[in-house]
């Protein structure tokens, strides 16, 4: 570490939930620091907390106590519409069970973000633009072909690099991916990993969560979550 | 965009969405059709009334009536806003046929001529519509004296509610008997003859439209009526009708009708029969007509207060559905929220289509209210000619036809209220949604 500026940083970050009468303490003062352009691997056991860092890493919930910065931007000190726009630009996010839109065609689902951030003029202006590269998108994960295929009608494999190309569309700095493989068989799992080996030698910064040490060590770096806390 | 997008999408694809739409056009179409018919009856019948009373009424309840009546009448008609006026009595008499049986009637004494100044009394006759100076002179005895009957006193209806006219009246006389009162409010001739009697022949019908009106009422020829039911020196009247000139305004015209009757009353206030005048109020054919239209209106209000229990439903409804498909959706919320998507923007989502719920629906049930409003007197024919069944009965209603015509400005008021329904119907979902956190709805929801 040291050659490249870090981008994304967390620092003691806490976070529980009430369940019921009780709270759960889920993270326990998480550090951690992502290079740009690193590709790294969150491994731990169920319910370590993997996800939820990685959802607070996203902007997507708040931590108790602790910070996540982003370019030196601390998230908590955002405004929500801030934050929405980060969540918008800068970063894109896989999900375990993709998460598609089942109304949109899988080339609306990937341009999606572009079409979130633009009302109606804004998006006549660019929709073009936005199409142009969804369609090019597509074309590199291999999916020229089903643009106008729902995504019902895709195996999960498909699914799953429809919502790479969504994540990717807004050019994101980071990519936050929660058990990309996790529902997937490993073949179809090692050609989304392969997908996203060819985005990390492109220069994406990724940070992927796993349970699945086969998986974690197809990244450049591994970070265990134990009991809430980052154990190497 | 991507709003718009998906209300297409799940409008198009989600088949509760369909019964959201049909449910808010049905309720559409109910209040569109029940208030288009209702709204014309009331109308009709207000019409009609103010066709019968003319535009204001200068006249007392009292059956004695009042005197100098024709300085009255010359001084209104030297008022600027003042078209027309009629004098008119009013009284209750037997009305014996010359072949037996009495039935009691409202008798009115007019001057046909005048009164169809003021009135469509001229319009409701069927054989001397075109000369109402002939209303009171039989064809068959023209040196007779003539009565004009109410048409439910002079014809019977058929089957399907429609008089039957003859090419001329037929030959018939009546006795009407009255009890004349004098100036004091006693009867004329008290301890010997008590009663006036008078024949007249059947003349012409009068078919004003009002059920109340052509079941019972009888009109004869102001002198007769005078001397039929009143006695004393000076002659008098029960009501002086009003018509107005074009344009001048009803309540403005009353008012200054007002202003001259209070100058004429005071001026008469110790001339002999004076007091007569006491009695005597001025009122709008709306406030003289009151009794009987006010039941209407309150139907109306009554039909309105269940509208907006329909208008209830239709909120419940719709918060029904959208609370379902806000629950179905929670994925992609999430899902939209993660992409950048703010509260607002998935509150304005699921607002916008409750909106386009409200508009299709509205668009559906109009356009269904009003083809069958199009085509809802043919069908009463058909339901009759097929079941013999009648939706309105014309001896109740006393109505042509069912109303259908459809005002624009009603139509409007009610696809905004089925709007606003919706949008109400769909906020606390829509703000339950707007609400949800990401990380909730994503995870551990499988795709």
């Amino acid at each position: 570490m040291g050659e490249r500026p870090v981008i994304l940083k967390a620092e003691r970050l806490h976070k529980s939930y009430r369940m019921g009468a009780t709270r759960v303490s889920v993270l326990k003062g998480v550090d951690l620091a992502v290079e740009q352009g690193q590709f790294v691997a969150v491994i731990g056991a169920s319910g370590s907390g993997k996800s939820t860092l990685l959802h607070l890493l996203g902007g997507l919930d708040r931590p108790n106590e602790g910070t996540v910065s982003f370019d030196g931007q601390d998230l908590n000190r955002m405004r929500s519409w801030e934050l929405n726009r980060f969540r918008n630009e800068m970063v894109g996010f896989v999900f375990q069970f993709y998460h598609l839109l089942d109304e949109l065609d899988v080339l609306e689902n990937v341009f999606l973000p572009t079409m979130v951030s633009r009302g109606i003029v804004g998006w006549l202006a660019t929709r073009k633009a936005a199409r142009e590269r969804a369609l090019k998108l597509l074309e590199q994960l291999g999916l020229q072909d089903r643009a106008r295929h729902k995504p019902y009608q895709l195996s999960g494999g498909e699914r799953q690099r429809v919502a790479i190309g969504r994540a990717l569309m807004n050019e994101p700095r980071l990519l936050l991916a929660d058990e990309p493989t996790g529902n997937l068989d490993s073949t179809t799992g090692n050609g989304i990993l392969k997908v996203l080996e060819r985005l990390h030698q492109a220069g994406q910064t990724i940070v992927m969560v796993t349970h699945d040490e086969r998986v974690a060590r197809r990244a450049q770096r591994v970070i265990t979550l134990a009991d809430g806390k980052v154990k190497t | 965009m991507y709003k718009l997008k998906l209300i297409i999408r799940y409008l198009v694809r989600r088949r509760i969405t369909h019964f959201a739409v049909l449910t808010v056009a049905l309720c559409v179409f109910i209040v569109v059709v029940v208030m288009t018919v209702m709204n014309g009856l009331v109308e009709e019948f207000k019409q009609k009334n103010h066709d019968f009373v003319g535009d204001c009424v200068v006249g007392t309840k009292s059956l004695v009536g009042f005197p100098y009546y024709e300085e009255l009448m010359q001084a209104l008609e030297a008022t600027a806003c003042v078209e027309a006026v009629s004098p008119v009595v009013k009284n209750y008499a037997l009305l014996r046929p010359q072949y037996g049986g009495d039935r009691y009637v409202e008798l009115l004494g007019i001057d046909p001529v005048r009164h169809s100044r003021v009135t469509n009394f001229a319009q409701t006759l069927y054989y001397r519509a075109a000369d109402p100076a002939k209303a009171f002179v039989p064809v068959y005895e023209p040196n007779a004296l003539g009565c004009v009957l109410g048409i439910d006193l002079a014809l019977w209806r058929d089957a399907r509610s429609e008089y039957t006219f003859d090419a001329t009246p037929q030959r018939a006389a009546f006795s009407l008997t009255c009890f004349p009162l004098n100036a004091r409010g006693a009867p004329a001739m008290a301890g010997t003859t008590v009663v006036s009697s008078q024949q007249f022949y059947y003349s012409d019908n009068s078919h004003s439209g009002i059920a109340r009106v052509d079941d019972s009422t009888v009109y004869i020829p102001l002198d007769q009526a005078q001397s039929l039911c009143m006695a004393g020196e000076r002659k008098r009247i029960t009501a002086v009708h009003i018509r107005f000139r074009a344009g001048a305004e009803l309540y403005g015209g009353c008012e200054q009708v007002r202003r001259l009757w209070s100058q004429f009353r005071q001026a008469r206030a110790d001339a002999p029969d004076g007091r007569l005048l006491d009695t005597v109020t001025v009122e709008s054919w709306k406030e003289h007509r009151r009794a009987y239209i006010a039941p209407m209106e309150k139907e109306e209000t009554l039909m309105s207060v269940m509208f907006s229990l329909v208008g209830i439903t239709t909120v419940f409804i719709v918060f029904v559905v959208f609370y379902v498909i806000v629950s179905h959706k929670t994925k992609d919320i999430g899902v939209l929220k993660s992409v950048g998507a703010s509260s607002a923007s998935v509150m304005g989502l699921f607002s916008g289509f409750a909106f386009v719920v409200g508009l299709l629906g509205s668009v559906a049930g109009i356009a269904a209210g009003w083809l069958f409003l199009a085509y809802i007197n043919r069908i009463e024919d058909w339901l009759y000619s097929r079941f013999g069944f009648q939706l309105w009965d014309r001896t109740i209603y006393a109505i042509g036809e069912i109303p259908h015509e459809v005002e624009f400005h009603v139509l409007a008021v009610i696809a905004f209220c089925a709007i606003v329904a919706c949008l109400i119907g769909a906020l606390v979902p829509a703000w339950g949604a707007a609400r949800l956190r990401p990380v909730e709805t994503l995870h551990g929801s499988r795709s």
